[in-house]
């Protein structure tokens, strides 16, 4: 019993001073996006703002903050939509079944895993320019699909693998054809797995920087990180309205995520059927 | 409608939509690439034998191994070492495991970036203070001015912002331990390190495999987190493959040599991962018997 109470202490000891650590960054951007110029550049640094002043985030709304954070929700939302429409089949497809080229599709996402933005940055310039797509929703999305789609057929295809075949057999018995017994039975099931290949691709085309900044020049359809690279200089940043616009820009992905955790920690298989 | 013919025909119908997909948004892009690596009025091979004379590349390639491998091993054993914290079972864990790991894998990397350089400041930054109150420093160092510290501070922001994403895994994996295979090693008076070594390790291995690979191509061509931070800077200490190929098509706007490093980086990245993947094939065989 006394072992089992210091273990506890020790194991929550553990948990407090590490998330503490692990959560500074963080909350040292809120405290500093709260303080005022003066503040900021104080000397000795100052740990707790004397007075809290929200000027930064009052600056950014005068920058049309609102309009760059859209795009970015807007942009976001559509590429996990298109990523999961087009990696759940094949990611059931090889999880289930075996047959011919299975091997060389599996390659192929680690394949195209491999390659760096900077590969497609060029191309998809060209491309988007060729389909008259440039700052447009729609260019943004198609050029982040070859990051956000392979990496889903992978994750997905390892939570349909834990789903047991049986129930295949059986909805086919109850008179399910192939695609049916796919889409209403596995599917729900995998709900989870799209949920965070979902979070994901919406997380990446949050944060994605690179094509953003290359490909959309009109100020209406820039997204936040595109917003956040300007205050920073190559000799001089702007803190100000960097620290304001990164919280704010901090807070979707932050909902998004504690909204959909349960999926994370839900045990997958729990509830099928048992062998 | 398909029929429960033998016909399996139906799975290509599966992953018809993918492979449309691959030709045009992968592969086309990926040749064009290609293309554009090789053109040059002075001959086939010249933006890429530019690139190898280049002193600065050899400096790039350096910077782009010890970034890699630093934040892999770094993330291995960080993001297991939380993800087993995390599955031990105490009240409030959920809170633990939000701040933990969604605060890091959430926070959009620009913004990792900012929250990092302002830390690194070499005047008004919290970490030399913190530093030289707990007396590791005696005097603040300028963080992001300096060539090794730069690179150590680009490291330690990127295994800050990566590790959740591995322990993730980790921990999804550690869920689907079954809890008999547990109970059935405490009956054989396995301790806490033998039922690790021999229950754990044997059934997340897979995922292990799997995250270091995708940890060590995602570190390689990882690009907003340096590109905020230092810009590649100090003189070219914190230029990667990706970083130094951005410049290369963006403020030198030298398209043809970008491709041409941006290919090369893709090499690079290949070899690597062929040999995980045989490890990994290997590993799969070994657990099939």
């Amino acid at each position: 019993m006394k072992k089992n109470t210091l273990r506890k202490f020790l194991l929550y000891m553990a948990n407090i001073i590490i998330s503490l650590i692990i959560a500074f960054p963080f909350i040292w951007l809120i405290i500093t996006s709260l303080k005022t110029y003066d503040q900021i550049y104080s000397f000795p640094i100052l740990y707790w703002p004397k007075e809290v002043t929200f000027e930064h985030y009052a600056h950014i709304m005068k920058l049309s903050f609102p309009r760059y954070f859209f795009n970015s929700a807007f942009i976001g939302f559509g590429t996990a939509l298109f990523t999961i429409l087009i990696a759940i089949m094949p990611a059931y497809a090889s999880a289930r079944y075996n047959f011919k080229g299975k091997k060389q599709i599996m390659l192929s996402i680690l394949f195209s895993q491999m390659f760096p933005q900077i590969v497609f940055v060029i191309p998809f310039f060209i491309i988007l320019k060729q389909l008259n797509l440039q700052n447009s929703y729609l260019g943004i999305m198609i050029s982040y699909l070859p990051f956000t789609t392979p990496i889903a057929v992978w994750m997905m295809r390892s939570f349909f693998l834990q789903l047991p075949d049986e129930l295949e057999e059986a909805a086919m018995i109850d008179g399910c054809n192939r695609f049916e017994s796919f889409y209403k039975i596995y599917v729900p099931l995998a709900v989870p797995g799209i949920a965070s290949v979902g979070i994901y691709a919406f997380l990446f085309s949050w944060s994605e920087l690179m094509f953003s900044m290359s490909y959309l020049s009109a100020k209406s359809m820039q997204t936040v990180p595109v917003f956040l690279s300007l205050f920073i200089g190559q000799y001089q940043t702007r803190w100000g309205p960097l620290f304001a616009g990164s919280i704010v820009a901090a807070i979707p992905p932050m909902i998004v995520f504690a909204l959909l955790q349960r999926y994370f920690i839900q045990g997958l298989t729990s509830g099928a059927v048992k062998n | 409608m398909i029929t429960k013919s033998k016909n399996n025909s139906y799975i290509y119908w599966f992953i018809l939509p993918y492979l449309v997909f691959l030709l045009t948004l992968v592969v086309y892009p990926i040749l064009e690439n290609l293309i554009i690596s090789f053109q040059n009025k002075n001959g086939v091979f010249v933006n890429y034998a530019e690139v190898l004379h280049d002193r600065i590349f050899l400096k790039v390639v350096f910077n782009s191994l010890l970034w890699t491998f630093s934040s892999v091993i770094l993330q291995f054993f960080i993001g297991l070492g939380i993800a087993l914290l995390l599955n031990q079972p105490i009240k409030g864990k959920a809170i633990f495991r939000t701040i933990m790991l969604v605060l890091p894998w959430a926070t959009p990397d620009v913004v990792a970036g900012v929250a990092w350089k302002w830390m690194y400041n070499d005047m008004y930054g919290v970490f030399n203070d913190i530093l030289v109150k707990i007396g590791l420093i005696n005097n603040y160092l300028p963080w992001l001015g300096f060539p090794n510290l730069a690179r150590a501070g680009v490291i330690i922001a990127n295994v800050w912002k990566g590790f959740p994403l591995s322990a993730m895994f980790y921990l999804a994996a550690l869920q689907t331990v079954p809890q008999s295979l547990y109970e059935a090693a405490n009956i054989d008076g396995a301790n806490a390190w033998q039922k690790f070594r021999h229950v754990t390790i044997p059934i997340i291995r897979p995922v292990i495999f799997t995250t270091i690979m995708l940890t060590t191509i995602w570190s390689i061509n990882y690009f907003p987190l340096i590109y905020t931070m230092t810009g590649g800077g100090p003189a070219n200490a914190t230029d990667t493959f990706v970083t130094f190929a951005y410049k290369n098509a963006f403020k030198f706007l030298n398209f043809n040599r970008a491709a041409a490093i941006a290919n090369i980086s893709f090499v690079v990245v290949l070899i690597i991962t062929i040999f995980y993947i045989l490890f990994m094939f290997r590993g799969m065989k070994e657990s099939e018997k």
